[in-house]
């Protein structure tokens, strides 16, 4: 075979100028091309986002002890008589403790609460009652207005997300919750992870107002260290009276990601894919169409000597550059509109929980991919066509 | 000794099917052509000249027989094999010109040349050289729609000759032109065969594009009816 780099060259540069004689049909592919990465990267970036609030709300330095038999808040019990036989145990038992040689914990009950307003409607929230500590264990929570709930006060800090939404949680206002008026006293920031769709409160004050006295569904402790978590375990499997199970904060958020993740890619891939299989059938129509169009063309180089390889990677290499413009259009139109676009579904314990679409690098890998794969799988048969075109097209045609 | 002819068929036979049914184009062509002759071919529709310069192009093979150009067996060779000889010794006139649309004169010319080891500014060279040599010095940017008919055959004549081939297939290249453009490409035929000694197979239906050629031939149902030579 002679030169067969030069030869290709300058076939995929005639078939790539020879583009707008055929705008009309080329476009509809490219378009189509879009629209499937549009729709996949819409899934993509909702499991991807969902997956981020969630795991980026999680540490590995702490730990949640849950109770009942549950490894969930909801429906986990942990009765008073066991917290205080943890905070009255001595030595190692992986747990940091404060100044005074007391574990670092926070009691906690998370209780879904009604709010509605014009802007985002009737949502349930999940309003966290918790000891002064609470905030102190979650890393990377700053205040973005205001200072965080006195203890014994009616007052409430309000997540990012949820603030945005409701106009009615702004620093200042009254908001009725159950039975009891809260103040709103600040806003908090979290980094866009699941903290930001709560509202917290002192852990007495919840518990009064929504009548669960002496009730707490969970515990949070710093850990001491690597392998922390192992001896928190060991030292809990001493309590026999209660079961209780410790879980690392990120493994715990990340298990409660999971499902619903798994479910919206479940939802999206079925979808996308047989929009792709729609668009791979238009690509070669839309090829067939520009081999059918440049019959002579084709058949003329090869006629003067040129390879059938040429012949076939021009074509493959223009059904590909189509789906690459594709791709970008697709990913641009993405980006514009689902990047950073804010959502919400109901997450654990029944409440609304807010996150943003995130076209990571992951999605956009993902989505480029399956658009180029339909200009790849969908030239492959044109460009075979392309090098089974008979030469004596080309003796007799009107070019 | 005799010299061997530059083109020599013997016995060809070829055929299609349609369908069912074998429609039989040579049962027995035989054909000597010498090296730097101008033939034109004559015949009516279906006699089989479309076929013939198929055969002699290597576009198509002969069902049995021998078909030697240049020494070469074509009929032994494999299509990849007929492709790298044709890119090598021979150029082709289409009736239709077919210049690619979307490349200029010049690009379109220095097509055959992209198939040889030839350096790009040797081979810009060879491509000024014969768009000179066709009477298209300094239209080599041109692009082929804005060229007249006369003017795109003389761009697909260069095309041709770019190579410095021994032989040139014409399809009926006057077919498409009007009488004055029609009359400068047989003068460049002739000249190119006088003046470089290019061996020339012309398939024509006009008796004068054919009086041009040194050498006529009738062909009809598959068989050489008649030949005349120029004074």
């Amino acid at each position: 075979m002679l030169f067969p780099f030069r030869q290709t060259r300058v076939m995929i540069r005639a078939n790539l100028l020879s583009l707008p004689r055929w705008m009309a049909i080329a476009t509809s592919m490219v378009f189509s091309v879009a629209l499937v990465v549009l729709v996949l990267a819409g899934f993509l970036s909702m499991a991807a986002g969902f997956e981020r609030a969630l795991t980026s709300a999680g540490s590995r330095s702490v730990a949640v002890i849950l109770g009942g038999g549950t490894n969930q808040e909801t429906g986990s019990d942990i009765p008073a008589a066991v917290i205080r036989t943890i905070e009255a145990m001595r030595g190692d038992i992986g747990v940091a403790r404060d100044a005074a040689g007391n574990p670092a914990l926070s009691r906690e009950i998370v209780v879904p609460v009604e709010l509605s307003n014009d802007q985002a409607g009737a949502k349930m929230l999940a309003l966290r009652g918790m000891d002064p500590t609470g905030p102190a264990l979650r890393d990377g929570v700053a205040l973005t207005a205001g200072r965080f709930a006195r203890p014994g006060a009616r007052e409430i800090v309000v997540g990012d997300s949820i603030a945005r939404a409701f106009a009615a949680l702004a620093v200042g206002r009254e908001v009725r919750l159950g039975a009891v008026t809260f103040t709103v006293v600040g806003h908090f920031s979290s980094g866009g992870s699941a903290f930001e769709s709560e509202l917290w409160a002192d852990l007495d004050v919840v518990r009064s107002a929504f009548d669960r006295q002496g009730e707490v569904q969970s515990v949070r402790v710093r850990l001491d260290g690597a392998g922390g978590i192992d001896r928190l375990r060991s030292a809990l499997g001493g309590l026999t009276a209660t079961p209780l199970v410790a879980v690392v904060e990120a493994d715990l958020y990340a298990a409660q990601s999971a499902g619903t993740a798994t479910l919206i890619r479940l939802f999206g891939w079925p979808i996308a894919l047989l929009m792709a299989l729609g668009a791979t059938a238009g690509a070669i129509n839309t090829m067939m169409s520009s081999v059918s169009d440049r019959t002579v063309e084709i058949a003329t180089v090869r006629a003067l000597g040129f390879s059938r390889l040429s012949a076939f990677v021009a074509t493959w290499v223009e059904a590909a550059v189509l789906s690459a413009i594709g791709v970008a259009i697709g990913l641009a139109a993405s980006w514009l509109i689902f990047n950073g676009w804010q959502a919400s579904t109901v997450g654990a314990n029944n409440a609304s929980l807010s996150f943003r679409l995130t076209l990571d690098g992951g999605v956009l890998l993902t989505t480029a991919l399956l658009g180029l794969a339909i200009g790849v799988v969908g030239g492959a048969l044109p460009a075979v066509a392309a090098t089974r075109l008979p030469l004596t097209a080309a003796l007799r045609a009107r070019g | 000794m005799t010299e061997r002819p530059y083109i020599a068929l013997k016995g060809v036979r070829k055929g299609y099917r349609l369908g069912e049914q074998a429609i039989p184009i040579f049962a027995d062509l035989n054909l000597d052509i010498p090296r730097g002759d101008f033939v034109a071919i004559m015949g009516p529709s279906g006699s089989g000249k479309s076929t013939l310069l198929n055969m002699l192009a290597g576009v198509e093979s002969a069902d049995a027989g021998e078909v030697s150009i240049g020494g070469a067996r074509l009929d032994l060779m494999g299509e990849a094999a007929r492709s790298a000889w044709r890119a090598g010794n021979m150029g082709i006139v289409f009736q239709f010109y077919n210049l690619l649309p979307m490349l200029n004169a010049a690009e379109n010319v220095e097509l055959p040349l992209l198939l040889r080891p030839i350096p790009a500014r040797e081979r810009r060279a060879r491509v000024e050289r014969v768009l000179d040599l066709v009477g298209l010095a300094g239209r080599g940017k041109q692009y082929p729609g804005l060229m007249s008919g006369g003017q795109q055959q003389r761009v697909g004549i260069a095309r041709a000759i770019a190579t410095d081939p021994d032989l040139l297939l014409c399809d009926e290249p006057t077919g498409d032109l009007d009488r004055a453009s029609a009359d400068d490409v047989l003068d460049m035929l002739r000249l190119l065969n006088r003046e470089l000694g290019k061996t020339i197979v012309m398939v024509t239906h006009d008796p004068r594009a054919a009086s041009h050629a040194q050498r006529t031939l009738h062909l009809d149902k598959g068989h050489f009816i008649e030949e005349r030579r120029a004074a």
